[in-house]
């Protein structure tokens, strides 16, 4: 083991930590100083500038770092993703909360910057205990950060995500000491030469079971899903942003290395008419569970942020169609879709957040004459809900097709019908989710306002939450392969089949 | 001036009128205008250039666009997509000079109008199969927001319906195109290359009426053709015009130029079902447009009914079928345009009904006699009289139908006598009613516009064209029909 490489590859996370260090230090030293606490402002300019030298050590950092440790590996497809977290963090952080919702913005951002630590760890390391600890950092994080507003909306949020959490990773814990104890492998590449040995022992696939219903947690994948909701709801925007887009992200990336290299050799088959039990199966099940649940509810919602909830349930039942394939392609095409679907998701939450601040709900006639009131905002939604109903020319469409067909192709072998059933239902269930996308689309561009109330314009750092995954979303569904082609060799070279 | 021009100035015109000052958003028209007659005129040069070179290689673009998944960025043009191109321009511009009365909201009009043409321009010069279906999904939320804001009689109803409709048969599209791409490979979107490879008969019996019926549904297939007549009928006159014009003819073409080259021999198994759906269909759309006491409803159940002879003509798939079906396509594209901007601009911006009985009351023969002659050409047109576009085409399908299946030219022949029934019924209570002498005098009515008398001279003018000279048209549809992407229908026994 390398510690000087070792150490190089950490720095991003250290610069992470070192900020929250200052954020906290800076906060209390204002607060003794001036006797209220840190201005928003300033948490998140510092923060702002923490995250952006994390990515920047990131981009900079030699290619080919080889550690030689499993624990914490550069590979390309972590790489990728730690950039990929960062750059949600920081549109999460320009989309700061609302005075009234955080009496202290230093250690709201200090908590934010160990999940995102957390996050980054997570996503570049191949072993099972580290893996764990890692994970864990985030979502302690991000349970203090969903009850941040001292509301009963909030706690009841907070408290739920922990309860339901705890037990999350109470079972990932024993499905991975499960694995360990069947295999004496602490790495996912150990894991896999000892399964190829005995793919069907029984203590394995109980192992799998319990890690993959964990992670499904950490997606909202149904029916692990039943925080999601209130927690959308009642959290602040920016912490429901952070677990939206970059903690979903990196659950997309943990599931992947999981199934894809530690058990690659359980896969299973959930082909039609020629269903194998393995994780592939199992997957495929969640994925059509999470569909139709997602979906279906999303359509009784009157609220946008418990519509979003749903609609997030339902994206990742599209995402577990893509892993299901077992294809390095399809597996890309998830990821690919995963960045999309946040960057979609996290403007959608922040155009919600400002309408919310506007007119005290949440409720999609809040919504309505938007295009007049705000145009950016409303061409911006426009956007991200077209992107999540998958139409074209935007990134979701993009992605959506891109996961569809890879998975079709390393499935269907010869004519066989192969996931046509599951690509067939996610397609049908893509359609229907356009419905509910455009209930909020009719309130903003048919509908005129019918209050006539002081409109607070948002600030520049809003505009901006806004307005990059709008132009983010609009580029990479007119050239997709900035984005796909990337991840899609990152995988092949990190998951390697 | 290449075919490509016609996508390009349609998204310019789009991107530009949205980026007008509110001050100035009475140019909006004039730039929708400008950059529909450049589309309109790229079309037509390019006809032009095909009918005197007509061996000569036709004009294609050809470049990586997403590798790693194998879909290109891949327009061509041959015959048949010219003379569908010149479809789009001519409605286009005539849905323009028909809504040359847009004051609500008129930047956001025009640019979702320019974006549907663009997109319709872009599905009929694809030749990659992603590509197309990029293009086929870029109208969806135009079409929805034109239907919501500008619509009238049901209109949220309407614009939803139709909206889910469309987005569900693209679910079928997108599930057929992968299937078709996986079986193939899953290297290449080329709709040739996936024409190409051998597919096995039993994925292609159940892999073809997916692909086929997503088509289909926006076609006006029945029984999935519900969406039309109240998404017409709700929709602003541009947009009807639009949608019974070109963006039903994308489902034709689609089903034509996919679904059926792609898996022949699903084609072949099916093809007495679609027969027969298609010959309900348009006896279904007459009988139904017969007792529609809404002018615009009849119109829109007659298009349901013309567009089962372009489903008719290729389930029929022989030369004389196929080549019905586009001359079809054509001639109604223009029929129907005529018709909705007649029914919805030019009689109800001035009587504000539509409903048949009170329309008695106008007495349009004496009012407006301008309106009265070219509502009788052009139901003349729609009724397929001889010297019109809907002669030459529905006789092309009958022909092709005569060599495919004899017995059912009968039930043709009875929804053509239908179509003459609502035809004139619908035109003798609109222009010519029976009115006592003790009647009150019909209102004096406003004289028409010249937006109005231009675009309406347009569409005639073209339609009486093709029914007294068809043969450039034949000769530009002949041309696509030789693609080897039709081999495998036309030589199927």
């Amino acid at each position: 083991m390398n510690y000087s490489t070792l150490f190089i590859q950490l720095l991003p996370e250290a610069v992470l930590v070192v900020t929250a260090l200052l954020l906290l230090g800076v906060a209390v030293a204002t607060e003794a100083k001036t006797g209220k606490p840190i201005a928003n402002v300033t948490a998140s300019a510092i923060a702002a500038i923490g995250v952006i030298l994390a990515g920047f050590v990131i981009f900079n950092m030699p290619a080919n770092l080889d550690s030689g440790s499993q624990l914490i590996s550069m590979d390309p497809l972590a790489r990728i993703f730690k950039a990929v977290v960062l750059g949600l963090g920081l549109l999460a952080i320009l989309l700061p909360p609302a005075r009234r919702e955080i009496q202290n913005p230093g250690e709201f951002f200090a908590l934010m910057f160990f999940a995102l630590t957390g996050l980054l760890l997570t996503s570049g390391t191949n072993h099972l205990l580290f893996l764990f600890v890692a994970l864990e950092l985030a979502s302690l994080s991000l349970y203090l950060l969903a009850g941040f507003p001292r509301t009963a909306r909030a706690s009841e949020a907070s408290l739920k995500y922990f309860l339901f959490g705890g037990v999350s990773a109470a079972f990932l814990l024993f499905g991975l000491s499960l694995i360990y104890g069947f295999s004496n492998a602490a790495t996912l590449p150990d894991l896999a030469v000892k399964l190829a040995e005995n793919p069907t022992s029984p203590l394995a696939i109980a192992g799998l079971v319990m890690v993959v219903g964990g992670i499904g947690f950490k997606l909202a994948a149904a029916p692990f899903h039943y925080w999601a909701p209130d927690v959308y709801q009642g959290a602040p925007a920016t912490s429901v942003a952070l677990i939206s887009a970059a903690s979903k992200a990196v659950g997309m990336v943990v599931l992947v290395r999981f199934l894809l290299i530690g058990f690659s050799a359980a896969s299973g088959s959930a082909a039609w008419g020629g269903m194998v039990a393995g994780w592939s199966l199992w997957i495929g099940v969640l994925a059509a569970v999470s569909m139709i649940f997602g979906n279906v509810l999303a359509l009784a919602q009157t609220s946008v942020r418990r519509l979003l909830a749903y609609s997030a349930v339902a994206n990742t039942g599209y995402l577990l169609v893509g892993v299901c394939a077992n294809g390095t392609s399809a597996a890309g095409a998830a990821l690919f879709y995963v960045v999309v679907y946040g960057l979609a998701t996290l403007g959608a939450l922040a155009v919600t957040a400002a309408v919310e601040r506007n007119r005290g709900n949440d409720s999609p006639t809040s919504f309505a004459g938007l295009v007049h009131r705000s145009p950016l905002q409303a061409v911006a939604l426009l956007v991200f809900l077209a992107s999540l109903a998958g139409i074209p020319p935007l990134a979701g469409f993009a992605g959506k097709f891109a996961m569809f067909s890879a998975a079709l192709s390393a499935s269907t072998h010869g004519g066989e019908p192969g996931l046509t059933w599951l690509v067939g239902l996610a397609a049908i269930m893509s359609a229907i989710s356009l419905y509910y996308y455009l209930s909020i689309l009719k309130q903003a561009f048919v509908k005129e306002s019918t209050e006539v109330g002081e409109e607070s314009p948002i600030t520049a750092s809003h505009a901006l939450a806004v307005g990059i995954p709008a132009a983010a979303l609009v580029v990479l569904g007119l050239f997709p392969a900035l984005l796909l082609d990337p991840i899609v060799t990152a995988v092949i070279d990190s998951v390697g089949k | 001036m290449t075919p490509a021009w016609t996508i390009t100035s349609a998204f310019a015109a789009a991107l530009l009128v949205l980026l007008l000052p509110a001050r100035s958003a009475g140019f909006a028209k004039v730039i929708a205008l400008v950059g529909s007659l450049v589309g309109m005129v790229a079309a037509a040069v390019a006809c032009l250039a095909r009918l005197n070179h007509p061996s000569g290689k036709a004009w294609s673009f050809d470049c990586d666009w997403i590798p790693s998944l194998g879909a290109r960025f891949h327009l061509a043009a041959d015959g048949l997509s010219l003379t569908l191109l010149l479809l789009t321009g001519i409605v286009a511009v005539a849905g323009v000079l028909f809504s040359w009365n847009v004051t609500h909201r008129s930047r956001a009009f025009f640019s979702f109008f320019m974006t549907i043409i663009g997109g319709v321009y872009g599905v009929f010069l694809s030749r990659d199969a992603f590509l197309l279906f990029v293009f086929y999904e870029i109208v969806i939320l135009p079409k929805y927001m034109l239907i919501a804001i500008w619509g009238s009689t049901n209109k949220e109803y309407g614009a939803m319906k139709l909206t889910m409709y469309s987005i569900g048969a693209s679910a079928l599209i997108l599930i057929g195109i992968s299937v078709a791409y996986a079986a193939a490979g899953g290297t290449s979107f080329d709709i040739a290359h996936l024409a190409a490879a051998s597919y096995s008969p039993a994925l292609q019996s159940w892999a073809f009426p997916i692909l086929f019926l997503g088509f289909a549904v926006l076609a006006g297939i029945w029984p999935f053709h519900t969406w039309a007549p109240t998404g017409h009928v709700a929709a602003p006159t541009a947009a009807s015009m639009l949608l019974a014009g070109v963006v039903m003819k994308l489902g034709a073409f689609g089903a034509l130029c996919v679904a059926m080259p792609l898996f022949p021999l699903g084609f072949a198994q099916w093809q007495p079902v679609i027969a027969g759906l298609a010959v309900i269909g348009i006896i279904y759309g007459a009988l139904t447009a017969l007792s529609q006491k809404d002018l615009k409803f009849v119109i829109g159940y007659s298009s349901v009914s013309h567009m089962g002879f372009i489903l008719l003509g290729m389930a029929a798939a022989t030369h004389w079928g196929l080549r019905g079906a586009v001359l079809q396509m054509i001639s109604h594209g223009i029929i129907a345009g005529l018709l909705f901007g007649i029914a919805g601009r030019v009689v109800y911006e001035r009587t504000h009904t539509r409903d048949l009985a009170a329309l008695k009351e106008f007495d349009l023969w004496k009012t407006l006699p301008g309106v009265a002659v070219a509502f009788t050409l052009a139901t003349a047109a729609s009724m397929g009289l001889p010297g019109f576009s809907g002669f030459v085409a529905e006789i092309s399908v009958v022909i092709g139908l005569w060599q495919a299946y004899p017995w059912l030219t009968i039930a043709v022949a009875i929804g053509i006598i239908l179509t003459g029934a609502f035809s004139l019924r619908a035109l003798q209570k609109t222009c010519f009613p029976t009115r006592k002498p003790t009647d009150a005098a019909a209102h004096a009515l406003p004289p028409l516009t010249w937006p109005e008398i231009s675009a309406t001279s347009l569409l005639l003018a073209v339609s009486l064209a093709i029914g007294i000279y068809p043969k450039p048209w034949i000769v530009l549809i002949d041309d696509g029909l030789r693609s080897p992407l039709f081999n495998s229908i036309l030589s199927l026994p």
